[in-house]
């Protein structure tokens, strides 16, 4: 076996590592563009809160929490991942409207995805998650805590209904709530 | 033959018994979880169970195994006895205190916060130090083989170390330096919780310490099969590997690539900004290239096996390779899972993308196609190679060996793939119940029906390759003999010192963790980071 | 090498048949990783896109 064998060797790998990074190129290139010319990014707002005493804030007080039409137009539901619960239960928001969902946590580590959609975020407590998003399928999403949660875990799921934007009629505070179906 | 035999079937046996047991575990949560009544259904035997399968699989037959097999290694790659096995058995002995400790705080109901901990969440102390002592006991092995390498080098000044062993100490390393990370949590954060001498957790801090730790174990429980991979699958095929040196390459890169991409699990966290997230993933993706190498050099290493025997064409080579030999088999099945959760490992990487499957079904679907699916298959090859040399007795037939194998590849399949449309569907993590009433939900039951008969395949598999190792009545003694790992085409008579050594990646490794993980851990100390109040698990 | 680790083939025996390797293994090391990357770009074209963007 010669040294020129040897080199053939070492070319053949080289020739198949370009085909492996260009492989990995493409990927990287994709989600690229899904994240700027799309805006898919991961919920990553960095947003502290206290959550020893989350209910008195002035934001996830039991009072502000569901959907709320802003002074400015903007449409936000607030939620609280307790165990084993989400607080409200369930959150109307219109179809085809930017949407934001923020949600934290008062005791552990909870996490939740709209099923059928991209939207997926832990909720860490110390932290608001925040998904901004356009929902397209109307309906009741399934919305289940996908994190472990403690021996209640599997109990603890709520509903995001989407209900064609017509029928997103706000109450004269901006805000709407699931009618008891 | 190697010396301390009775300290390397101590390790596998450990690996081996907790096996069949985790095994049996893993049924019985998918038939809890599917439409069909089972016994014993309650949420807390349910978390007990997940808890018990998690650690028994993720840390104790893996950490047993690699150190039982990096002992083996040790002394056949490089015909020496160990460095000191008094070191060695009291590294057995401290890690099997840890899992008496641990089993029993899982088994007390008062640990069930599965593998992964979820502070702040907090479970009985003894939970914690039980794993703590296994990683203790881990480390000990890393030093035995630094030293039995540091030894090898000074007595052949100049020659190659083994790639088997080369790839072992690559492994040990990796290993010490994945520690840290959960070390760091349970020490400074949930072990002074847990003694009551703190009240708080900054969950953001303990999350991101874990996260450091997540990918690399992965590789850490993946080198042996890549060790088996490159030093015993083209000898069992009748070749060489193709070449040596990109198989310290990609060692190497494992080494690099495996530790600053450990926040890939926190894409959809909300701690982490952006531009770190991006990074990681970044890295995330050149730790497929080791891989995408590997896939290379072990085709061209078989292909070459096969046409020494005889085949020819672009493609006939593959039907010329001897299938019939387990190491050979399993190397076929373990890539061709390999493809599907490595497939699905790129779409969980692929940042933005990662929200269509976290905390999916689809998720449990790749991790058990690369652990159970990559790795575990490669375990049992690797046992049925070296059973001969340790016990001076071949293992059951090969006809046995053979549907062992075939049987686990097929449960694997049918139990992940439709775990992998479920998750897609929706179906989330971490549950003991669905509610099958819910017309959502309704039509996942058949094939959750379909997944759990996987499952059942997969435990026929475990106990038959128990089975096959047990010593038997009337079984023949074979002569002793020693054990040869493959050869390359080009025997390396010197190699780089780079590639015969790990100061300089050592070096890059701790650059690369500095860009990855600095600012990401430097941040909780800045400012007020949140403190969670800590919350016991009481019991169901 | 140790003389006891040889795996008796020869020189000869391996020149002939590293002739037309790694011509198979590119081919097929290439047709499944084309595989692969067709794989993620119908995950990425038929599911993920579809399903929104968030962010």
């Amino acid at each position: 076996m010669s040294e020129a064998d040897e080199r053939a060797i070492v070319r053949s790998e080289i020739r198949w590592a370009v085909v492996a990074i260009a492989a990995v190129s493409v990927i990287m290139l994709a989600v690229i563009f899904a994240a700027i010319a799309m805006h898919i990014n991961p919920p990553s707002n960095v947003e502290r809160i206290n959550p020893q005493d989350l209910h008195l804030s002035a934001e996830f007080t039991e009072a502000n929490l569901g959907t709320k039409v802003e002074a400015n137009g903007q449409i936000t539901a607030r939620i609280v991942a307790t165990q084993f619960a989400f607080v409200p239960r369930c959150v109307v928001l219109p179809a085809d409207r930017p949407v934001t969902l923020r949600f934290s946590s008062p005791d552990v580590i909870h996490g939740l995805l709209v099923s059928g959609t991209n939207v997926n975020t832990m909720v860490v407590p110390g932290y608001v998650s925040q998904v901004h998003t356009v929902l397209r399928k109307t309906g009741d999403l399934l919305m289940p805590c996908h994190e472990y949660c403690g021996l209640g875990h599997s109990e603890m799921s709520g509903t995001i209904r989407v209900v064609p934007s017509a029928q997103f009629r706000p109450g004269p505070d901006g805000r709407v709530a699931c009618a008891a179906k | 033959m190697p010396q301390n035999r009775r300290l390397i079937l101590a390790h596998l046996w450990v690996a081996f018994s907790v096996f069949v047991l985790a095994a049996a575990l893993g049924v019985w949560q998918m038939w809890v979880r599917s439409p069909l009544a089972a016994p014993q259904d309650t949420p807390a035997r349910y978390y007990q169970s997940v808890t018990g399968h998690g650690v028994s699989m993720a840390y104790v037959l893996t950490t047993f195994f690699i150190m039982g097999f990096g002992y083996f290694t040790a002394e056949t790659a490089l015909k020496t006895p160990l460095p000191s096995a008094r070191w060695a058995w009291a590294g057995f002995w401290t890690a099997l205190a840890g899992v008496a400790m641990t089993v029993a705080a899982i088994l007390s109901g008062q640990a069930s916060v599965l593998y992964t901990f979820y502070p702040p969440m907090t479970a009985t102390p003894w939970f914690y130090v039980g794993l703590v002592l296994v990683v203790v006991g881990s480390w000990i092995w890393v030093a035995v083989m630094l030293v039995a390498m540091a030894r090898f080098k000074r007595a052949n000044p100049g020659a190659p170390v083994p790639l088997a062993m080369y790839a072992t100490v690559a492994n040990a390393i990796m290993w010490l330096w994945t520690t840290a990370g959960v070390s760091a949590e349970i020490l400074f954060q949930i072990l002074p919780a847990v003694f009551g001498w703190t009240q708080t957790i900054d969950v953001g801090l303990s999350r991101t310490l874990f996260s450091w730790t997540l990918h690399a174990i992965v590789y850490f429980w993946l080198f042996p099969a890549y060790i088996a991979f490159y030093t015993m699958a083209p000898r069992a095929a009748g070749g060489r590997l193709y070449s040596d040196t990109m198989g310290r390459l990609s060692f190497v890169l494992f080494l690099l690539y495996s530790l600053p991409v450990g926040m890939h699990h926190l894409f959809m966290d909300p701690e982490h900004s952006t531009g770190f997230k991006f990074i990681q993933m970044s890295l995330t993706a050149l730790v497929s290239i080791p891989t995408l190498l590997t896939v290379f050099t072990i085709s061209a290493s078989m292909e070459l096996a096969g046409r020494l025997r005889g085949g020819k064409g672009l493609f006939g080579w593959i039907k010329a390779l001897p299938w019939e030999r387990p190491m050979v088999l399993a190397t076929g099945l373990a890539f061709f899972m390999l493809w599907f959760g490595g497939g699905g490992g790129l779409i969980n990487m692929s940042y933005g993308m990662n929200a269509m499957v976290h905390n999916t079904a689809w998720v449990t679907a790749h991790f058990h196609l690369i652990f159970g699916g990559t790795v575990v298959i490669m375990y049992f090859a690797i046992a049925y190679e070296i059973w001969p040399s340790l016990t001076g007795r071949a293992p059951l037939s090969v006809a046995t060996q053979r549907l062992q194998l075939w049987l686990w590849a097929i449960g694997m399949m049918v139990m992940t793939l439709p775990w992998h449309y479920l998750g897609l569907q929706g179906q989330w993590r971490r549950v003991a119940s669905f509610n099958y009433a819910d017309p959502r939900i309704g039509p996942w039951g058949p094939l959750v029906i379909v997944s759990l008969a996987g499952g059942v395949l997969l435990l026929v598999s475990a106990v038959m390759f128990v089975m096959n190792l047990l010593p038997r009545r009337a079984q023949v003694r074979l002569p002793e003999q020693g054990y040869s790992f493959a050869l390359a085409v080009h025997p390396p008579q010197r190699v780089p010192a780079a590639l015969n050594g790990f100061t300089v990646w050592n070096v890059l490794v701790a650059i690369l963790m500095l860009v990855a993980y600095g600012f990401p851990i430097l941040q909780f100390f800045i400012g007020n980071s949140p403190q969670a109040v800590i919350h016991p698990l009481t019991g169901g | 090498m140790h003389e006891d680790d040889h795996d008796g083939l020869t020189p000869a025996q391996i020149a002939e048949a590293m002739k037309a390797t790694p011509r198979g293994a590119l081919a097929l090391a290439g047709i499944t990783t084309g595989l692969l990357m067709a794989a993620w770009l119908a995950m990425y074209f038929l599911v993920f896109l579809p399903r929104g963007s968030v962010g």
